[in-house]
């Protein structure tokens, strides 16, 4: 019994709940010893007792019902809060929640045989027998054997008594049991016995409700209170089995060896098994029948079930199967050497993840399970009601990948990811879901490296994704990698057959004519079919043609994509579609209703306006005076102000109207047979290249600020937008490209050189350059940056008169600007540095150029105006000592000839010493030996 | 290193080549010590900018040259920051507050408010109060209008404003009647080619053609600062100015030309299309769509007869009323040439136009 455990007091409670086997059990194992055992246990209850009995009531209720669970013998009979009814105080909800979470699953009870009327007389005879105690309950006769205080010697403890009424009541069972086995003798008790295993409706004494699921016992307690208990309706079921031998060894008691009643016992629990295995389902079929939709009661369950394109299910099996070899390992039996090809190192296929796309209503995500099912995987599905951000990739999609099998099932999970393409992140952000998921199943396993083992696993189990739009933007990565299986609208037939089917099923009389239009009306989708189905039937059994038409009236209405609003717009119904929708002509005619209607579920009318514009210049039909053209420019116009007006106003109740706008175009542009409609795309690449130039301009517009700032404000004019785009832009791009030919800046003629000279001042101030790239072909090329010769490419042609510039001539500008631009900075730091000049020096070298074109250098000028002091005298020397040296020791920047004005100019105004020091190992430059004079 | 434009742009009212009258006008106001707001209207490239600048120089000396260009960073009461660029110098300070679109009002009362409350502190200064230039007048929005006009006759003891627009008739009437008004008319022809012989004198070349000035000046259609870039890039492309000289045109007027033209050759569904996408184009380039249906219709009136003319430029401003009201440009464009398609086809075959209004 102590292997029983906890000595807490519900470990008798357990017992004595206990099958009946188990009570046959006690008294052949231990017979005399018995009474040792029970009063052990009893002392066990007993000692417990304060804290059970305390004066918390629901203690003893809530602890029971682990208790019971924890035995061993699992048969958690219990009392239910029905039990406990009159004495509110004990009550709590556990007890029920118990009963569910039993292993047995059903709710089990008392022996109704112990009626509570009964009950007293009973318990005292046995207790009689035992003791002198006159004790209602076992226990506490139990307790009187052993000399403890009884319940009825003590006032508290009758109180507590009280509370414990249940169990008490429990304990009773358990005793009377014994007491049965024990003194079999004793006719009640074998009768009680007896009646109790006959049948329940024979133990109906008392006002007890006799029912096989629920019946009550109802005992009264030791001070009066009448307490229910339910019965166990799987006890009745297995007492056929057990009543015929348990009668006759009550009398004998211990004539069963041990090894019989185990082994009996174990057959109970199978049966019992079974039947608990059976019964729910039949019962909930039945139940859920009229609760559940048809959709989800006609869901094929197997692979021939299905309906629709044979071969796509046969593809997508045979993709799931391509997966056995990794997953299952190497079946013998079967050719593989032609797939073997496909396989990766973990006989992988190729592509990892099958891609599912259609309307729907196809029966996409039925196909994914029952293909998976039928190969022996265990669904892990992941929806659009489930939270998909990258992190689920980590935390809930991986481990389910790669441990499967040890959460649930033995079968090796096959993950679903339905609706994909409403996933969240987009592909742009790196840790979108869908970028994530591509990671995941591109990650390589790397052998070699051990230690990270946890990113080296890859992942072997099969994906299937499922979305509607199989270019929706967020997929646009997941294509390259999966392997796409395209749905498409099954043959009418198949689906009106199994339609058929079904409402012969369900007992509905239909018109073939009823369904072939409803499918039409579907336009294929059987779940929307299955509905409308569904839904007619809870009104009558007959399924007209008429009624399926009122039915789906606004069904499929909007098949909302654009390019298909769009081909409403410009063609008439088709005469199959017409016949579907059922439309007489006079219906047809009356389009503003449906196509505004259509419009307005699109919800981006103003793409539909840029479709509508950009196709039906498009259309053959011919329009001599334009007077088509007219009118549908004029909606278009009155589009555009009544949409740009609402908004600016806010008032979006003017939503509804702006449909009717656009749909002139019906009446218009109509035709039968026009060319299709296609992606507006035209606006969208005006837009894209907008925004790129304006970029260019906003560049182009802070170079020209910039160079105010260091001109002294000199260009700051022509960074007002207008200015820019309309009189800037055009010239600047004839201003920087002279007709300068290739030559070696040494030997340029003086004229050249002045507009070189020229060209580079410009183009340094305002910051423009050209940047050696590779073109595709490989050829090197100087491009202008910022580009702004696109403000003077249009249609991909150079304006006319601006000479091209050919590469040399870019080269030799390019390394002129480089010279110039360290030449600049160099100054600009001296400048920094001597904070008093800054002004002086901004301001005047905007004015130099007045006095010699070309000689714009700064720093001879700079030399000029700067009174020595001797300390920043230096500074500037070691500049110019630095810039020769950086230029391949040519001995200055600009070019040859213009230093020699420089040249002649400075000696007459230096006053200091120059001093040249070489810096070994400072410069990348080819070391040359210079004389000193070069620099002067 | 500058363009001509600047580099020869004058400095001093005595420099200016042309509106003797207004020159004086400045200059005694200036020295009269009693300085009014002002607001300088006239069309682009008449040398609104360059006179004030002048004035500036005859009010405050050469101190006003000493510019200094920064970034000041505003912040919206929707907690937007906005960029705009100020230059200054001791005596004024210069703004352009269409850069920032809807806030300029933030702009105008932070900028105004600060200027206004700080006294010249420069003892030497001729005057004590400072000036505020504010670019783009005509651009400015109505709230930032209103936030001007009172603040121009609170703080008028330490600050003058002047304006400087395109016209007049975008700006509020109060704002108007609390400034002198200054009207810059555009250079005539022979103004503006005695300006470019000006910029040619200060060359090494000395000296330009006059047919070559003439041409220009003719080209510019009154617009000096553009002669001027004409010229320099003339100069650029030909360097000695001889041979046969093509004046450039900016490549978007061409195109507008070319599109002017392709709309009087055929009128069909076809050209319209391209039609189109040439539009397309010119959007791309960020011309303003208003900027292109005046270039066309001006080309397009050049060339139909007079008879339809009325009626092109009827159209014309219905739809450029359209244009600057509606947020699709292409639509309204279009809307456009399709219609003088149609005047054009009914004129030319001479059907009937009465299906039309």
């Amino acid at each position: 019994m102590e292997s029983f455990g906890e000595p807490t007091l519900l470990m008798p409670t357990s017992l004595s709940l206990g099958d009946t086997s188990m009570e046959i059990d006690k008294p052949t194992s231990l017979l005399s010893g018995m009474e040792d055992a029970v009063s052990e246990q009893d002392s066990g209850f007993g000692s417990a007792d304060p804290t059970l009995l305390g004066d918390m009531p629901s203690a003893p209720i809530s602890k029971p019902a682990p208790m019971s669970e924890d035995s061993g013998f699992g048969r958690p009979t219990l009392l239910e809060d029905s039990l406990l009814g009159d004495t509110p105080s004990v009550q709590s909800p556990k007890p029920k929640s118990t009963l569910e979470d039993s292993g047995f699953g059903r709710p089990t009870l008392l022996e109704d045989s112990f009626q509570p009327m009964d009950l007293l007389p009973t318990n005292t005879t046995a207790s009689s027998s035992r003791g002198p105690s006159p004790t209602p309950t076992q226990s506490e006769s139990t307790f009187s054997e052993f000399g403890r205080p009884t319940l009825l010697e003590e006032p508290s403890q009758t109180d507590s008594t009280q509370s414990q009424g249940p169990f008490a009541f429990r304990i009773l069972d358990v005793s009377v049991s014994y007491r049965g086995l024990l003194n079999s003798e004793l006719p009640d008790v074998a009768d009680i016995f007896r009646s109790h295993k006959s049948t329940a409706n024979s133990n109906v004494s008392g006002p007890r409700p006799v029912a096989i699921q629920r019946s009550m016992v109802k005992a009264t307690t030791f001070d009066g209170k009448t307490v229910y208990f339910r019965k166990k309706p799987k006890h009745i079921e297995s007492t056929p089995r057990a009543a015929p031998s348990r009668p006759e060894k009550v009398g004998t008691l211990l004539s069963t060896p041990i090894h019989r009643l185990m082994e009996s016992l174990s057959r109970d629990t199978a049966a019992r098994l079974n039947i608990s295995d059976s019964l729910p389902q039949a019962s909930t079929s039945t139940a859920e029948t009229e609760n559940t939709l048809w959709v989800d009661r006609y869901r094929p369950q197997r692979f021939i079930e299905l309906v629709g394109d044979d071969r796509v299910h046969r593809e997508v099996m045979a993709w799931v199967k391509e997966w056995d070899w990794c997953v299952f390992g190497n079946r013998k039996g079967k050719k593989r050497s032609r797939e073997d090809d496909n396989l990766d190192e973990w006989k992988r296929p190729k592509e990892k993840i099958l891609l599912i796309s259609g309307p729907p209503g196809l029966g996409k995500t039925t196909l994914a399970h029952v293909v998976a099912t039928h190969a022996g995987y265990g669904v892990f599905e992941i929806n659009a009601s489930d939270s998909r951000s990258a992190q689920i990739v980590d935390e809930r999609i991986r481990p389910a990948l790669e441990s499967g099998s040890m959460i649930g099932s033995k079968k090796p999970t096959l993950l679903v990811i339905d609706e994909i393409d409403g996933a969240t992140g987009g592909t742009d952000t790196s840790g979108g879901f869908i970028h994530k998921l591509v990671q995941l199943i591109q990650e390589k396993p790397r052998r070699k490296g051990r230690k990270e083992p946890k990113t080296t696993l890859p992942i072997l189990r099969p994906i299937i994704c499922i979305c509607n739009d199989l270019y929706a933007s967020s997929l646009a990565k997941l294509r390259p990698h999966a392997r796409i299986i395209r749905m498409s609208r099954p043959n009418d037939i198949h689906v009106i057959k199994r339609l058929r089917t079904i409402c012969d099923d369900e007992g509905m009389k239909v018109e073939s004519r009823a369904l072939s239009t409803l499918v039409g009306m579907a336009q294929g989708d059987m779940r929307g079919c299955l509905n409308t189905l569904q839904m007619i039937k809870s009104k009558c059994k007959d399924v007209t043609e008429n009624m399926v038409r009122k039915a789906t009236a606004g069904m499929k209405e909007g098949d909302t994509s654009q390019i298909s609003i769009l081909n409403d717009l410009f063609t008439p119904l088709s005469k199959k579609r017409l016949k579907e929708l059922g439309l007489t002509e006079e219906q047809e005619a009356r389009y503003v209703g449906r196509l505004s209607r259509t419009i307005e579920s699109s919800g981006a009318m103003d793409r539909i306006a840029i479709g509508c514009f950009e196709h039906y210049t498009n259309l053959r039909r011919h329009d001599g005076n334009f007077s088509r053209y007219l009118k549908a420019n004029e909606w278009l116009s009155s589009y555009d102000l009544m949409s740009g007006e609402m908004r600016t106003e806010r008032e979006y109740s003017a939503l509804q109207y702006l449909s009717y706008m656009l749909v002139p175009f019906y009446p218009l542009f109509q035709e039968r047979g026009g060319p299709r409609v296609e992606r507006p795309k035209v606006d969208w690449e005006h837009f894209t290249q907008t925004k790129t130039n304006e970029e260019i301009y906003s560049t182009l517009a802070k170079g020209l600020r910039n160079a105010a700032t260091r001109l002294g404000g000199d260009y700051r004019h022509f960074a007002s937008d207008n200015l820019l785009h309309l009189e800037f832009a055009p010239f600047i791009n004839r201003i920087i490209s002279p007709p300068l030919r290739p030559v070696n800046s040494q030997v340029i003629k003086p004229e050249e050189k002045i507009l070189l000279t020229r060209l580079v001042d410009i183009m340094v101030s305002l910051e423009l350059r050209f940047v050696l790239e590779k073109t595709e072909e490989g050829q090197n090329m100087f491009r202008l940056e910022p580009p702004v010769d696109v403000f003077v490419t249009y249609d991909g042609k150079r304006a006319a008169d601006i000479a091209v510039s050919r590469f040399a001539v870019r080269q030799l500008v390019a390394n002129e600007i480089d010279a110039k631009w360290i030449n600049q900075q160099a100054v600009e730091m001296t400048t920094a540095n001597g904070k008093s000049k800054n002004s002086f020096f901004g301001h005047n070298s905007g004015r130099n150029g007045d006095q010699v074109i070309g000689d714009g250098k700064l720093m001879p000028n700079n030399k000029d105006l700067a009174p020595p002091p001797n300390k920043r005298a230096r500074k500037e020397e070691d500049m110019v000592d630095k810039v020769p040296t950086d230029f391949f020791g040519r001995p200055i920047l600009n070019a040859g000839s213009s230093t020699k004005p420089a040249s002649k100019k400075t000696p007459t105004v230096k006053p200091y010493r120059v001093s040249y020091k070489f810096n070994e190992g400072n410069s990348a430059a080819v070391r040359k030996p210079v004389k000193v004079s070069a620099f002067l | 290193m500058s363009l001509w434009v600047d580099q020869y742009r004058p400095k001093t009212l005595s420099d200016l080549h042309y509106h003797e009258g207004l020159s004086d006008r400045l200059r005694s106001l200036a020295s009269s010590g009693d300085f009014p707001h002002m607001l300088f209207y006239g069309p682009s490239g008449a040398g609104k900018k360059t006179r004030i600048a002048c004035t500036l120089r005859e009010l405050f000396g050469k101190g006003v040259e000493k510019l200094k260009i920064d970034q000041r960073v505003f912040m919206t009461p929707s907690r937007r920051k906005l960029d705009v660029n100020i230059v200054q110098s001791n005596f004024h300070i210069e703004i352009t507050p269409s850069e920032v679109g809807m806030y300029d009002r933030v702009v105008i009362q932070e900028i105004l408010k600060e200027i206004a409350q700080t006294q010249q502190v420069d003892i030497n200064a001729r005057h004590r109060f400072k000036v505020v230039i504010i670019n783009e007048a005509d651009t400015l929005s109505r709230d930032a209008q209103a936030a001007l006009r009172r603040t121009m006759e609170k703080y008028m003891s330490n600050m003058r404003i002047i304006l400087c627009a395109n016209s007049t008739s975008k700006l509020i009437a109060p704002i108007k009647s609390r400034c002198l008004l200054m009207r810059v008319a555009a250079p005539s022809e022979d103004e503006i080619v005695k300006a470019l012989q000006f910029v040619a004198s200060k060359q090494p070349f000395r000296s330009i053609e006059d047919e070559v000035a003439r041409d220009i000046a003719r080209d510019s259609n009154g617009n000096l600062r553009k002669a001027i870039l004409v010229f320099e890039a003339l100069k650029m492309q030909t360097p000695d100015l001889t041979g046969p000289l093509t004046i450039a045109k900016p490549d978007w007027e061409t195109y507008c030309h070319k599109v002017a033209d392709m709309i009087l050759q055929e009128q069909s569904p076809q050209r319209v299309m391209e039609v189109r996408s040439k539009l397309y184009e010119l959007l791309t380039h960020c011309i303003p769509p208003t900027v292109i249906l005046k270039t066309i219709t001006d080309r397009l009136v050049s060339q139909v007869d007079e008879s339809l003319r009325a009626d092109i430029i009827h159209w014309a401003a219905l739809y450029e009323v359209r244009l600057r009201i509606g947020n699709k440009k292409i639509f309204h464009l279009e809307a456009w040439v399709v219609k003088v398609m149609a005047l054009y086809k009914h004129f030319f075959f001479g059907i009937d136009m009465d299906g039309f209004d």
